[in-house]
């Protein structure tokens, strides 16, 4: 017996709107937003922004599924990578900090001034 | 709301599966932000992780969620947690931010969310969702993103490594102990 | 696309070149290789071509961008002699990475492909975050490497939601594939297509430190060190539009009634807040970062009014604008270090006060007669190269019919003039201790190119017109 078309679709694609994800997507961004303007805390602020970029990828894989475009997943991995790149260079900076500061309290940093 | 027992009604399982999936996903990623403790902020960063991963495995884009699990929970969180432990920043200094501007900026991002939202669900935005007939089950399977990111993609494939040069010169640079400096 | 080949491997050349003993060798080798890429960026003259599956195009226009950052690299790299000098820098480390977001420089100018355009900016980034905090022990570069990081990635975070919007409502990462899906603009479409496109224009202008996002410059152009500092503010912006350029012209002119208006609003804030801001600084290198934020203002007027004289309004403008921050930082670096070793004192806010200047051009006339050019092009004089570049742009805005822009970028260039006279008047006017300042060789050559290029563009802006 062939199978029909609609069993290869994943189920979670015909009965979920695509509307949802992007909802998804937006409120894990938001929470991200959020994060990275109220904490004071450099590493914290830091996953705020990894929280950002997966949500990212989640609407990424999203729109790529319920179009059926790979594009949109190997656009997920140079994402991956430049996080990852990002990651070290960040977390050298911080440690770098805390060996001048013993801190790494963005609010104790006004050498400069905002 | 009656729209939505109705849509409530009508789901299976799987259905079921993704609201429980998405309701963990928010309430990790609400406790990345709120955690006092970094480490327990690290953790729920990867409840996150795997709780997007079970959204993509849903999605049908298995070799993605894998990788997910691989270089997020795997690689890129074990250095914040290795960074916190080394620095040993367990305890929470003060927030001395005033709740003035927290308060302040969960309104402005709670605005945002609200704006961005009516936006997506108005019936302007709606995007044509490809029809079933042309549906390629395969997408997110490892062939198909292989052929694609050597095909097509080889150019920024390779490039990227130019990044990850800058990356590996610039972190050791930066982080190495110079003579007389503090171990951490 | 053979400099990113060169480049790229020049760069790993120069890292094992750290190995040698000797530092001598790097700045030579380094020159060397900047002059080997612009030779070869030239080999494609008069051709375009699309390199693998349409990820990267070079025609005229990208291969003037990339000459104007080759060029203003060059520069910037040989006024960075005083590497050889210092204990604690490592310069094979600092042009090696110089090299390499070179190659992410080049991406963001040949992009065809939104992939190509996140992982060049991203390679700029990268590079920028860690030359910023290269002065390890000092606090003040650290704050700046953290505050331009966290800034940064939050902006690449934005930029990457609107990308990913953009293909959810076109299907496409590729321009042409945005472009086709924008041309039915007139059957309406999706709200979610104008909400990408807000978000990524969000996240680049972020990058060219546009108002309201350039709150980060004036920080972290202060904190770094200041040879970075010149390189930053030339060859970030000069990518950073050309970036923009590409994406507005080849992607949206069929939407520009959506994002024009809101660029003419941004170019306005972007052109008061700068200007404005500038008047009220004490340290010179401040005021060159306030500066730095007026003239992406005065770039974006071309991008607002986007007409077919904007691709060579921005290309002369940078170019202008190029050469003359750099030769101004040069002249910075130069009084610092004589300032510091004279009161012996390292706090760096006094020796880069506008108070440093005082009666230089006595004891200096080089250094004078560069920083006064620098000042005037900046400023926009007759005669200089800057003159040109604001007229080009200005009459972009003309064209379009954008005359209340036109009014607040006039009304801003005279602001303008105020702080940037402020240095002549110091430096000729004012008496201040100063002794002749040592000036290296290559520091004298860099000098004078600069002056000869500015006010020969200045005297004849016709030599750039018709290469592209």
């Amino acid at each position: 017996m062939q199978p029909t078309q609609d069993v290869l679709i994943p189920e979670v694609i015909q009965q979920i709107p695509l509307t949802y994800y992007l909802i998804l997507s937006t409120v894990l961004f938001i929470i991200g937003i959020i994060g990275v303007l109220t904490r004071r805390n450099a590493i914290i602020i830091f996953m705020s922004i990894e929280l950002m970029l997966n949500a990212v990828n989640l609407l990424l894989i999203a729109f790529s599924s319920y179009k059926s475009d790979s594009a949109g997943q190997v656009f997920v991995f140079f994402i991956m990578a430049v996080a990852a790149a990002e990651v070290s260079v960040g977390l050298a900076i911080i440690v770098m900090i805390y060996r001048n500061t013993r801190s790494i309290d963005v609010g104790l940093l006004n050498k400069l001034k905002w | 709301m009656t729209e939505f027992l109705a849509f409530f009604k009508t789901l299976t399982p799987t259905g079921y599966l993704f609201l429980l999936l998405t309701a963990l996903t928010v309430i990790s990623a609400m406790g990345v932000v709120t955690a006092r403790n970094p480490i327990y902020s690290v953790l729920a960063l990867i409840a996150t992780f795997f709780c997007l991963s079970g959204h993509y495995i849903l999605l049908n884009a298995q070799f993605l969620a894998a990788v997910n699990i691989i270089v997020y929970a795997g690689a890129i969180m074990v250095l914040f947690l290795f960074t916190i432990m080394f620095l040993n920043l367990r305890r929470e200094d003060e927030e001395a931010k005033t709740n003035l501007t927290k308060i302040a900026s969960v309104i402005v991002g709670g605005t945002l969310m609200v704006m961005l939202i009516m936006i997506f669900r108005a019936k302007s935005s709606q995007l044509p969702v490809g029809s079933t007939v042309g549906f390629e089950p395969n997408t997110g399977m490892v062939e198909n993103l292989g052929h694609l990111l050597y095909g097509s993609y080889i150019l920024p494939f390779e490039l990227a490594s130019v990044l990850f040069l800058i990356a590996m010169v610039g972190a050791v640079m930066l982080g190495k102990r110079e003579a007389g400096d503090r171990h951490f | 696309m053979f400099p990113i080949v060169l480049l790229s491997v020049f760069a790993v050349v120069l890292l094992f070149l750290g190995f040698l003993k000797s530092r001598s060798v790097l700045l030579p080798a380094t020159l060397l290789f900047l002059v080997a890429a612009l030779v070869a960026n030239f080999l494609d003259w008069n051709k375009t071509y699309l390199y693998f599956n349409s990820m990267l195009r070079t025609d005229n226009l990208s291969m003037v961008f990339t000459a104007i950052v080759l060029l203003s690299s060059f520069l910037v790299v040989a006024l960075s002699g005083s590497f050889e000098d210092d204990e604690a820098a490592q310069p094979a480390e600092y042009y090696a990475i110089i090299l390499f977001s070179l190659v992410g420089a080049i991406m963001m100018i040949g992009y065809e492909n939104l992939v190509m355009l996140f992982v060049g900016v991203e390679i700029l980034s990268v590079a920028m975050y860690i030359l910023t905090g290269s002065d390890k022990r000092n606090l003040r570069s650290n704050e700046a490497a953290l505050k331009y990081f966290l800034m940064g990635a939050f902006a690449t975070g934005i930029m990457l939601f609107g990308m990913a919007l953009l293909y959810g409502a076109s299907g496409s990462f590729t321009l042409a594939g945005i472009a086709s899906y924008a041309s039915h603009a007139q059957q309406g479409l999706s709200l979610i297509f104008y909400v990408g496109l807000l978000m990524l224009l969000v996240g680049l202008l972020f990058k060219v430190s546009a108002a309201p996002f350039h709150f980060w410059t004036p920080d972290v152009y202060d904190g770094a060190p200041t040879i970075f500092t010149a390189y930053m503010s030339t060859v970030v912006k000069t990518a950073g539009f050309a970036a923009l350029l590409h994406l507005l012209a080849a992607s949206f002119t069929y939407v520009y009634s959506f994002w024009g208006i809101i660029l003419a609003v941004v170019t306005a804030i972007t052109l008061i807040a700068g200007n404005v801001t500038a008047v009220y600084q004490n340290s010179f290198k401040r005021m060159m970062a306030y500066s730095s934020i007026s003239h992406a203002g005065y770039l974006l007027i071309g991008l607002a009014a986007l007409s077919a004289q904007s691709r060579q309004a921005i290309v002369f403008y940078s170019l202008a604008y190029s050469i003359a921050t750099i030769s101004a930082f040069g002249v910075l670096m130069l009084v610092t270090r004589q300032r510091g070793m004279q009161t012996l004192s390292s706090n760096p806010l006094s020796n880069e006060s506008f108070d440093a200047f005082n009666g230089l051009a006595k004891q200096n006339p080089l250094l004078g007669l560069a920083m006064a050019t620098s000042m005037l092009s900046l400023a926009g004089i007759p005669l200089t190269a800057g003159f040109w570049g604001k007229f080009y742009m200005f009459s972009t805005a003309v064209e379009r019919g954008q005359i209340w822009l036109l009014v607040v970028a006039v009304l801003m260039s005279a602001v303008g003039i105020y702080y940037y006279f402020r240095v002549i008047i110091a430096m000729y006017f004012r008496d201040g201790a100063t002794e002749p300042i040592r000036i290296s060789p290559v520091f004298r050559y860099v000098l004078v190119a600069a002056i000869i290029l500015t006010i020969g563009l200045g005297v004849a802006p016709g030599l750039l017109q018709g290469l592209f």
